[in-house]
């Protein structure tokens, strides 16, 4: 049976029935030799967000998590490079933009918007408890979010909803803070016209903007 | 002091990181200034519209995998996230809107979309399909399958149902689901086909054969530690039990081989 059925039997969580965590303890090798490891609860807390700002830049749970999980890889490896006491995030979204953008190149980074019908099937759980309304509108705002060039979804994302701080955000996309604040202004300011019913703003194939 | 404020200072604001000294100035402007005051309410109020369409995101349950590499575990498979599972996983992407409505119609109707229902829509569309029912053909069944038992994170077979009068069509990979589905498709001479598709189940104590119809098309599905396997056609159901009693046998032989 190979290591993926093994996994699957694994039973998670700390409070098993086996007396310690085997998994761990032939990794203890590999973390000595590298530096000492990365906060384990600050890592395993990030995982969410990281998962989500994943779905927004692949468009696809599935190419979500692989890319998480090479992000995860990519940290432990270079984790020498991690100021300790410095935000752990921002440091690991940095690295899953890099990762990213440099094993795919911007050509698959573009072709993310693209399908047949110009709309994308990943499919974002609505909160549950949520009236047809809200269910309503919330469609509209992820389907525009998705409709937005990649440069400024990135940056509407990581303002408005991971709520970085711009220059964060400039660190974590490589790009000079007044960089951030026009994509973010141009980003909003399309979404707002294409919530307000402008269509003429939305459809607009040869806007993309690469400020 | 600088009274003059910019559109910037109005995203700022609205996002909580104009410098706190002018702040206070701003909030004056802002008393003064409706048309201000109406940009920074429609910045906060899209800010929240965006929170809560992505919020339901971090409260799904970690996948095994992702919480063993937090935790600094080697990488156990080559790095599978290369341009030729891109190339694969884009394909998957632009299947168009009709399967991620379906899912979401189901949401509004208070219905949790299970995996039967999921299944037997997945049949209709995939099974009707004549252009384009399988993204890779049985001739590449070696390399479907690799592919397929990668995305899910488990070895996966087709099993052989020539004995039943089936041949293998081919496979893909289930588009709008949280999860990734792999779907093998069967055709008989009379062009009748089925198809089976499985997923991986997290803790569930069905392990039961179970049998619903759903819009016509009839499923089989059942859950083998920690997979779920549904068989879905246009079959009466003493037809498609005999066929998801093969299917079981032959994948029960394969572990046993193992």
């Amino acid at each position: 049976m190979n290591d993926a059925a093994l996994c699957g039997r694994v039973r998670s969580g700390a409070g098993g029935p086996h007396a310690a965590d085997p998994p761990q303890r032939t990794w203890g090798d590999v973390r000595t030799v590298a530096g000492p490891p990365l906060p384990e609860s600050d890592m395993l807390a990030a995982i969410p967000r990281l998962r989500r700002y994943a779905r927004v830049l692949t468009g696809d749970a599935t190419r979500a998590d692989d890319l998480v999980q090479e992000t995860l890889a990519r940290a432990w490896e270079k984790r020498r490079l991690w100021v300790v006491g410095s935000d752990l995030r921002a440091w690991m979204f940095t690295i899953m933009h890099n990762v990213f953008v440099n094993q795919l190149g911007l050509a698959a980074r573009d072709a993310r918007n693209v399908s047949i019908d110009g709309d994308s099937t990943l499919a974002w759980h609505l909160p549950v408890r949520a009236t047809q309304h809200v269910r309503v509108e919330l469609l509209e705002v992820l389907r525009e979010l998705d409709r937005l060039p990649t440069d400024q979804r990135e940056v509407l994302v990581l303002a408005a909803v991971e709520e970085m701080r711009y220059e964060e955000i400039a660190t974590v996309l490589g790009i000079p803070v007044g960089t951030v604040m026009s994509r973010l202004s141009r980003a909003r300011e399309r979404l707002r016209r294409a919530m307000a019913g402008g269509d003429d703003a939305a459809h607009a194939p040869l806007d993309v903007a690469r400020g | 002091m600088d009274k003059t404020f910019t559109d910037a200072d109005a995203h700022a604001y609205a996002d909580r990181q104009l410098a706190p000294g002018r702040v206070a100035e701003f909030e004056e402007a802002m008393a003064r200034d409706p048309a201000l005051a109406a940009k920074v309410a429609e910045i906060e109020r899209q800010n929240a519209w965006l929170r809560k369409g992505l919020a339901a995101a971090l409260d799904e349950p970690l996948p095994r995998q992702l919480i063993d590499a937090a935790r600094g575990a080697p990488r156990r498979f080559p790095r599978f996230f290369a341009p030729a599972f891109a190339a694969a996983a884009t394909l998957v992407i632009g299947l168009g809107l009709g399967w991620y409505a379906r899912d979401v119609t189901l949401e509004r109707a208070g219905m949790p979309t299970s995996f039967p229902r999921e299944a037997a829509f997945a049949h209709a569309l995939y099974a009707s399909d004549s252009k384009r029912p399988v993204e890779v053909w049985a001739p590449e069944e070696k390399q479907l399958v690799a592919w397929l038992s990668k995305r899910l994170g488990l070895p996966l077979r087709a099993p052989d149902l020539n004995s039943a009068g089936y041949a293998l069509v081919g496979g893909r990979l289930v588009a709008g689901n949280e999860k990734p589905t792999a779907m093998f498709m069967y055709e008989n001479s009379a062009r009748q086909r089925l198809t089976l598709q499985a997923r991986t189940q997290n803790g569930s104590d069905e392990t039961a054969f179970r049998y619903a119809v759903e819009d016509g098309v009839g499923v089989y599905y059942w859950v083998d530690d920690r997979v779920a396997y549904a068989l879905a056609g246009n079959l009466d159901r003493a037809q498609l039990l005999a066929i998801g009693r093969l299917v079981y046998q032959q994948l029960a032989a394969a572990d046993d081989r193992r």
